[in-house]
Formats: C-alpha cells, structure tokens, sequence
C-alpha cells in the first residue's frame, strides 16, 4: 500500500508526543511535515531530532507541501473548526483530536465539511485500540457478564494545564467563557473536557445511548485554575444501565512546562479503570496496569513506570486504512456527536443542579 | 521441536504488515528448548522474554539510571512441570539477571532439592549480586509466578507493586462460572497469552534483525554453561566460578 504523507498540526496537544515515534516508524506513513503554534513548541519539537520540516504556520506549510494528504490535529480545541474548514477546502484527510468542538452549530459544520468534501476524518478515541477494552468487549460479547446493570468508569489523571496551558483556558478548551453555575467563579473546560472516553464507552461496550445524566463539580484541587478539576457523574442509559463516570484531574502534579519524569506526585498519572455488574456476575478492569513501579530519579517518589502506550498504532493503522480504502472510521465524527452532547449535558447539570435528560 | 502454528501465523501476520523479509528456513524457538542439545545452523534460541514489556521497562530503569547504582537483584520465578523443567527456569532468569544487571554471570552457589526448586546466589562481573528462587511445583493449571526486584543505591525497581506478592492481571470476572482473571498487553497480538506475544516478538525482531543470530547462539552456549553450573554447584556443595 502507498504510505499516506502526513502532518501534525500546531503540536499543542497533549497527545502530541504520541505521534511522533508512529509517523516515524510505521511503514503505511510518511512523515513530510509539521506546524508549531508558537515558537517555544517549534523548540519543543526540534530537541526530538525527527528530521522533518517545522513551520510556523499550517498555511505555508500546506503550500510548500501540496503533497500531504493528511494531518493529526494536534491543537487546542478552539483552533479545530479554522483548520477543519482549511483541511476540508485542500481535501486533506483529518485525525481530529478526542474533543473535535463542543459548540454543537461548529460541530454540525465539520460534518458538512467532511461530507462535502469526501474527506476521511477519525476522532481520536484510543481507547478503541487498547487490548483490555478488546478483552471487556469479548467477555461482554460471549455474555460471561449477563445483562448488564451497572458501569463504573474513571478517566482520573493528573492536570495537563502547566504544560498545555490552553486545556486551563476556558475559551481554549471549552470554546467559551461559561460560568459552571450562577454566580460560581469557575468556568467549563477543565477535567470533564479532557476525559471523553469514559462517555464514549459505555456507549460503545452496552450498545445504548443516554438516557439522563446528573453531574456535580466539587471544590477544586488546584485552586489557582478558573476551570473545574473535581467532577462526577451519574445517571441511566437508555437501557436501563446506571453508571458512574469519575473524570477527574485528582492526581497532583508537579507543574512542569514539558511533560516528563518526575510530573506526578500520586505514583499512577493516569487511569481508566472499569467495573461493571451484571445478572452473571462482577468485573473489574485496569485498562492501563499492571505495569512495573520504581522510586528513583528525579524525585525519588514511588511511580508507575507504564509499561503498555500503544493504542496509535492501531488508531493510525484504521486511519491509514480508510484513507486508502474509502472507508468511514467507527469513531467518526456523527458517532462522537452523541458523546459530546452527553459531556454538554453534565455542564448542564452542575448548572441547574438537576439530571439532564436526552430526547 | 516446531513453532506452533498460531504463533507462526501471527508472526506471518507481522511480517507482512511491517514489508519485513523472512528467512524462513530458521528455527525460532525459545532458547531453554535447545538446553542439552548440539545447536544446528537453522536454530535460532531467542531470548523471548527479553521482549516482554515488563521486562524492557526494567531495563530502561536501570540503563536510564531512573534507578542509580544497582547493588542487589532479587528474582523469582515458580511454574509447572507441565509447562517449565527447573532448568528452563533457571536458564531464563539467569539470563534476565544479565540482561537487567547488565554484567556477566561470574560465580554461583546453588542449592536444589529433588530436581524441582532451588535457590541459588550470583554474582556478575559488576560486582552485582543476586538470588534467583526457582521450582517448578506449582500445579497443573495454576497460574505461572514471578518476581523481579532491583535493589540500587537511589531506589528500587520492581514488576509488582508495593504490597503484594503475586502478579497482577488486568481484568478480574467473579461469575456464575467462578473467578476468571485476564491479562492483555499486545492489541496486535490480540488473544496470545503474555509468553506467546514475548516468543513472536523475539521472532519477528530476529528477521527484522537477522544480524544479532550468532549473538543469541553464543549467549545460549553461555546460559547452558550457567545452568550446568548452577546444577554442579549444588553436587559439589561449593561456590562456582564460571569461565
């Protein structure tokens, strides 16, 4: 198969690190290109000696590469629509990040853009690729479980804000400045925004959409943020399936301007964590454990040393697959409108302090 | 002695994907299968679980040096007769205290009972010592057990974590057909178990790499003489030293 000749997009987002070594290694890619939103990012970039071209604008790299047929979005939330619309204009194929917009009216236009323009886009939801959700999936599917009654799910991590501020930037992150509740002095897009998974799959493990959904923020860990970072949510599939989802920046951190070692102060940086019971019986899950556990450099703090990260490789190869074979990804971006609406829906809720119920 | 042909077809499967070019006239098989047995040219004795995840974060700790000064390893390893012989045991874990101590076996006091589990105590030419616990008496269908710890000056490495004694699985089911416990590390090699994914690895990394082929021969000659060594210590009642 032809490699796809590929970017990344701004190299503001988090996940962007987890590119580098696919598109430099993966055989079905060609690494032509990047543009860095700023020039502390271009620097960031050039220290991973991956010998490719950096810009400092998506536009004149576009126009010194005609030849890129596809980009990872790797940018803040608010940027996504503006690139979409230049993507979809040059017919370039997109891998969006996990949050494509939150603003409903911008999210029907990319669907337009994508239809209009016959241009292949995947949400990145790498969750998909990760072998304990395969694993959930086949106990689910051979009904080792039953029916389901009840889904318990944490996408619990440390705060990213130090090192992609944007993600601490109401506007940024969340697309505008929306107070969580009258009268409240913090605003949407912290910790709910940077945790889509959890919502993704319950949809994608029960077959079900959400019936009603109840949320309530907490008073913040970090209280020098404007955006939330302690948040729960309940409520009922229409299925009948009750769930709990803990999206939370509840792991401390250590505020460093480039992720590295050293950034967490809770040993575990990051979880997904899945209970589910049913009519048959109980399971639990650690989507990303057991792993291997140190106390050394630099701060001599028990840690997880992760021993398993490879879910692009499987987002990418789908990407790549459906680029060449006129394919729709399964995360596409009509199947994520009722993920996003659902994250919306607990904004919502810790407004009104009310459950929100889906039509 | 032949690959399974699940195995060999995932290994298939890789090779293709990744435009990798096979030698298919080679043997890839774990190399505590080749224990007592004069090499031929075809065989290849990988080193599988110097490509087990675990295993290469352990390392990355020590040779980062996230860990400083290692001083003491403490490994452990217990299977069945039906699945591992002493000496397959004794064969990997002498090679991961060279591949994660990173020095050479120098010396060794061992001592086994009837064959089946023992305990013996290293030292590697960086002044590095450690104890290796190993039987091979666990019962049919019981789960296979280790442990690996490297004690260094600044911190500790581990693959269990704080307060536990056995491995950990990923997903746990309690259900009307009893407990059930599952661990997935390879979405590619979705369904193999984790010393499966760690054989077509070894393989696969020897035909994208066919140039390390006479370095895992000469590592197995030396992992054959370690364990002769380990059993002949326990003979002679004495400290060993390897040559």
């Amino acid at each position: 198969m032809k490699p796809v000749k590929i970017a990344i997009l701004s190299l503001t987002h988090g996940h962007t690190r987890k590119y580098f070594q696919t598109l430099a290694n993966n055989p079905s890619l060609e690494w032509v290109a990047v543009s860095a939103e700023s020039e502390k990012v271009r620097d960031i970039f050039l220290k991973n000696n991956y010998n490719v071209p950096c810009y400092m604008s998506d536009a004149e790299m576009f126009d010194k590469h005609p030849e890129i047929e596809a980009v990872v979005m790797a940018s803040a939330n608010y940027k996504h629509i503006e690139q979409f619309r230049e993507c979809a204009r040059r017919g370039i194929h997109i891998l969006s990040m996990k949050i494509p917009t939150f603003n409903m009216e911008e999210y029907s236009e990319m669907i337009k853009l994508v239809k209009d323009s016959g241009i292949v886009c995947q949400v990145e939801l790498e969750m998909h690729y990760n072998p304990v959700i395969g694993r959930i999936k086949k106990i689910i599917a051979d009904k080792k479980l039953g029916k389901i009654n009840s889904f318990n799910a944490t996408n619990i991590t440390l705060s990213p804000v130090w090192a992609f501020p944007w993600q601490g930037v109401p506007e940024e992150s969340y697309g505008s400045r929306v107070a969580l509740s009258p009268g409240n002095k913090r605003f949407r897009g912290g910790s709910l925004c940077d945790h889509p998974h959890v919502f993704d799959m319950i949809r994608w493990l029960t077959g079900s959409d959400f019936d009603y959904i109840y949320a309530e923020v907490g008073p913040n860990i970090r209280t020098d943020i404007e955006v939330e970072d302690i948040i729960l949510v309940n409520g009922k599939m229409k299925n009948g399936v009750s769930f709990l989802f803990d999206p939370s920046w509840s792991r401390l951190e250590e505020r460093l301007e480039v992720p590295g070692p050293g950034w967490e102060v809770y040993p575990k940086r990051m979880e997904v964590n899945i209970n589910i019971s049913g009519e048959k019986g109980i399971m639990m899950s650690d989507c990303f454990g057991p792993n291997v556990y140190h106390n050394g450099v630099p701060n001599d703090r028990y840690t997880v040393q992760y021993t398993y990260f490879d879910e692009w490789i499987g987002l990418v190869d789908e990407f790549v697959h459906c680029i060449r074979n006129h394919d729709t990804p399964k995360i596409n971006l009509k199947w994520h409108r009722k993920t996003i609406e659902a994250m919306n829906a607990c904004y919502e809720s810790v407004s009104t302090g009310q459950p929100v119920f889906f039509k | 002695m032949k690959m399974d042909k699940k195995i060999e077809q995932a290994l298939t499967g890789l090779l293709q994907k990744y435009d990798v070019k096979a030698d298919r006239g080679l043997n890839l098989m774990p190399g505590w299968n080749f224990i007592g047995k004069e090499l031929l040219d075809s065989d290849v004795p990988l080193l599988c679980w110097r490509h087990n995840r675990k295993f290469i974060e352990l390392k990355n700790l020590v040779s980062n040096n996230v860990i400083e000064h290692v001083c003491m390893l403490r490994f452990c390893s217990f299977g069945s007769k039906e699945q591992s012989s002493l000496e397959s045991l004794i064969y990997k874990e002498l090679d991961l205290c060279e591949f994660l101590g990173q020095g050479k076996v120098i010396s060794m006091h061992s001592v086994i009972s009837d064959g089946l589990a023992g305990n013996i105590i290293v030292k590697l030419d960086n002044g590095i010592i450690g104890s290796v616990e190993v039987g091979a008496q666990v019962p049919e269908g019981s789960p296979y057990t280790d442990r690996h710890e490297i004690i260094a000056r600044r911190g500790v490495a581990s693959d269990l974590s704080v307060d536990t004694q056995v491995p950990q699985s990923s997903v746990y089911t309690y259900t009307t057909e009893g407990k059930h416990s599952y661990k997935d590390v390879d979405n590619e090699l979705f369904g193999f178990d984790e010393n499966s994914i760690s054989q077509i690895r070894a393989a696969f990394d020897v035909q994208k790499n066919p140039g390390q082929v006479e370095e895992l021969r000469s590592q197995h000659s030396h992992l054959s003489l370690l364990v002769k060594t380990a059993i002949k210590s326990n003979l002679k009642q004495q400290k060993i030293e390897v040559k």
